[in-house]
């Protein structure tokens, strides 16, 4: 009630200011991101990563953000990590952040929202930042899928499974059952999903080849197999992939349906990113640059057994938050976690499909389940960057039943 | 000039009383009306300056009140928590009567002039309410879609309901005509319409949809209201032409939160605003001052002395016609006259 007063005298006082205004407007007490990088996205189990467990991932992306930012890690407070599979990766943030050139002064936290854990990560910083209780810190989004245990080693006490509430149950159910349900209670054909897959595809080669990844892509240099390798391009874009291809390929999940398949499903894949984000006025302080404002986020819950729809839940639920509609959004970065979702959520969205996932998804790129929040940040703003465009929305379904979406406006326009 | 603090509390609105000429009530709230408490408070002017009489205290903030024309010692105040309540100075601590039926906050209460016997108030739910002293539930709903900052009975007519609103219209009601569709409805003006004759100086489009907080009727001309909204601009309309308004009168530099005609001079209205200031003007309708008739208005003085958004005005009706009493979130009331502020003509 008083923040709807406060509000509407707000508004007397700036009359005819649109929605968009507001949230391109420029603030000191705006939490910006001055950093925001990403380690290529390997195949899980045979690619670029398969012998760099979480500890190693997370360290080889703090020690690139110490490097490429030129910030004095003593004004980074905290350090989180979002994280699904490992419950370790409290300790392994931790002794990373040490090793890879933090004092001892600088926090580390991880948290868990499966899929959307990295844009968590990002949320819990900069709810610190707003709240006051820090001034700058460092977001991380890492998963190494080449290690597993991303699935419950046992079901649910009896007292949740016989619970006789089918929502509880139902989130012991396997991701390709979701995706399942979601082409057979919305009528997405394998068609259309092959369809979605192909182009996926075909939007990920395109960026590849005209080197637009450069820009969010920090190379490391791992040990494979014993060897030291310089890891600077996504693994798992397949060239020339066709719809005719993609058509051929056996269901993955035959119990439960025949639409997904391991061709139009998001892949399983190794990878980190990471974003620096501090308040503007200490940005200008320390000379960082502003490349993007954080406008907010927000999660919306659903039945877990057609979670893939999450996103058509969170993405009106903060537009209606900041008084927005998607022709305010210029970019789309929606995870790809099954081609039935994703063309679900576009299409029951309306969105322009010219603006949604440029640069393909999950699909083409792989799903590091951690790593994603934080990784279609780095892709969003640099594809806002390539565009001169402004407001980039994400978003993400989230397995057992949520979606999660957040709005950032790019600065970097010239 | 005298001055009253409202220590703790910031005012929304003053009226002076219609039966004392030395008696005005304050409606204001905690926390500058966001959440607390709210106040009403009577206040005589004496030979001492301005004395508190009485006050009472509500769970909410009060965003308006009105004096009852029946009663001399009733008045009504409009409530952030939906209700209404009568107030009696000589009883209590408690209001002697309440109404309850608005589901958001009341932004406006205002009483019947002519015929004495009902009252009305609107509200940020949308609707504008009449009601009977004696009744307990309201007599009538008219219905607004839209948050309703004012509504008012015009002096002129028992039956001749105005209200404006944040969705830029100006809307009049005559609750003669069957209910029907219109549910009374006879007038919608967009108060954002461009002037019918070009103001010079000021610009010939529409400025787009600008909330409305205040209007007020002319108490000699019948069919003149005048405006004043979040654009900081007055502005006045002839309900017999009521396509546009008649009169531009920018200034303000900030929303105009209320406005209120001259009750002894037929072209001067007295505005407040949050940039501040209370403002005298003329419409130009005074052949007798210089203005031509069709008028052009112009600003006279400007009274600068709140140092918070000045919220409410109101004339004194009796004695010398300058005076007035204004109050703003600085927690003062002030009591002044205008001809001290008036510049040269």
């Amino acid at each position: 009630m008083a923040a709807e007063r406060l509000s509407s005298i707000v508004s007397q006082l700036t009359p005819g200011q649109k929605p968009i205004d507001t949230i391109t407007q420029k603030n000191p007490d705006d939490v910006v991101i001055t950093l925001a990088i990403r380690t290529p996205l390997c195949k899980a189990y045979k690619g670029g990563l398969k012998d760099t467990p979480l500890d190693g991932l997370v360290f080889k992306i703090l020690e690139q953000v110490v490097r490429k930012s030129n910030i004095d890690p003593q004004m980074v407070e905290d350090i989180c990590l979002g994280n699904v599979s490992d419950s370790k990766a409290a300790y392994y943030v931790r002794a990373a952040c040490l090793a890879a050139g933090f004092p001892n002064t600088t926090a580390a936290s991880s948290v868990n929202r499966f899929c959307s854990s990295g844009l968590k990560a990002v949320q819990d910083i900069a709810n610190q930042i707003i709240t006051g209780s820090i001034e700058c810190g460092v977001a991380v989004g890492a998963e190494h899928m080449s290690t597993g245990g991303d699935r419950l080693t046992r079901p649910f006490v009896d007292d949740i499974v016989h619970s006789g509430t089918q929502d509880a149950a139902d989130c012991l159910m396997p991701m390709g059952q979701t995706s399942e349900n979601v082409g057979k209670d919305f009528n997405i054909t394998r068609e259309q999903q092959d369809l979605y897959a192909a182009e996926s595809f075909r939007r990920a080669e395109a960026a590849q080849k005209a080197g637009w990844f450069d820009d969010e892509i920090t190379p490391i240099t791992v040990k494979v197999d014993g060897k030291d390798v310089t890891l600077t391009r996504d693994e798992g874009i397949r060239p020339n992939t066709t719809f005719e291809g993609l058509n051929k390929i056996r269901p993955a999940f035959p119990e439960f349906g025949d639409r997904s398949t391991g061709g139009n499903s998001s892949q399983v894949t190794d990878g980190a990113a990471a974003v620096l984000l501090m308040k503007r006025s200490k940005a200008l302080e320390l000379g960082q640059p502003i490349l993007a404002k954080f406008v907010g986020a927000t999660v919306a819950g659903l039945a877990p057994r057609i979670m893939g729809i999450g996103p058509s839940l969170a993405v009106p639920k903060i537009l209606t938050k900041f008084g927005l509609t998607l022709d305010d959004i210029d970019v789309i970065e929606l995870n790809e976690a099954f081609a039935s979702m994703a063309v679900y959520c576009r299409d029951t969205m309306k969105m322009d499909y010219s603006k949604m996932n440029p640069r393909g998804g999950a699909i083409a790129l792989g799903h590091p389940l951690g790593c994603t929040g934080a990784r279609q940040i780095c892709t969003g703003l640099s594809e806002c960057r390539r565009r001169k465009a402004k407001v980039l929305l994400t978003t993400m379904c989230i397995g057992t039943g949520m979606g999660m979406a957040g709005i950032f406006v790019n600065e970097q326009l010239d | 000039m005298l001055e009253f603090r409202t220590q703790g509390f910031n005012p929304y609105s003053v009226k002076y009383s219609p039966f004392f000429d030395s008696r005005l009530a304050v409606g204001a709230g905690a926390n500058f009306g966001l959440v607390g408490n709210g106040r009403l408070f009577i206040l005589n002017l004496t030979a001492n300056g301005i004395v508190c009489e009485k006050f009472f205290e509500t769970q909410d903030c009060l965003f308006d009140l009105t004096w009852s024309e029946q009663h001399e010692n009733q008045l009504l105040t409009a409530g952030g928590d939906g209700s209404i309540k009568l107030f009696d100075i000589g009883v209590g601590e408690f209001p002697v009567a309440g109404w309850q039926e608005h589901s958001r906050e009341v932004f406006s209460v205002h009483w019947n002039l002519v015929n004495k016997g009902t009252f009305l108030s609107s509200s940020w739910d949308g609707t504008v309410k009449i009601w009977s002293p004696e009744k307990k539930e309201s007599l009538m709903t008219l219905p607004v879609h839209s948050c309703v900052y004012s509504a008012q009975f015009s002096p002129h007519h028992p039956d001749i309901v105005t209200c404006v609103s944040r969705d830029s219209h100006l809307r009049v009601f005559d609750l003669r005509t069957k209910p029907s569709a219109q549910n009374h409805l006879t007038l919608a003006v967009p108060i954002h319409a461009p002037p019918k004759v070009p103001i010079p100086g000021y610009g010939q489009g529409s400025v787009g949809p600008t909330e409305c907080l205040t209007h007020d009727w002319n108490k000699y001309r019948d069919s003149i209201l005048a405006t004043g909204g979040v654009d900081g601009v007055i502005r006045t309309f002839d309900l017999r032409v009521p396509s546009g308004p008649v009169n531009l009168l920018p200034g303000h530099e900030y929303a105009v939160r209320k406005v209120t005609w001259s009750p002894h001079l037929s072209d001067v209205l007295l505005s407040a605003s949050y940039d501040m200031t209370c403002r005298v003007w003329t419409d130009g309708s005074n052949v007798d001052q210089g203005g031509n008739g069709a008028g052009l208005g112009r600003e006279m003085g400007r009274m600068d002395r709140h140092t918070e958004f000045a919220m409410g005005v109101d004339w004194c009706l009796f004695g010398a016609e300058g005076w007035c009493s204004s109050c703003a979130w600085d927690e003062r009331v002030l009591v002044w006259d205008v001809r001290e502020y008036m510049g040269p003509a």
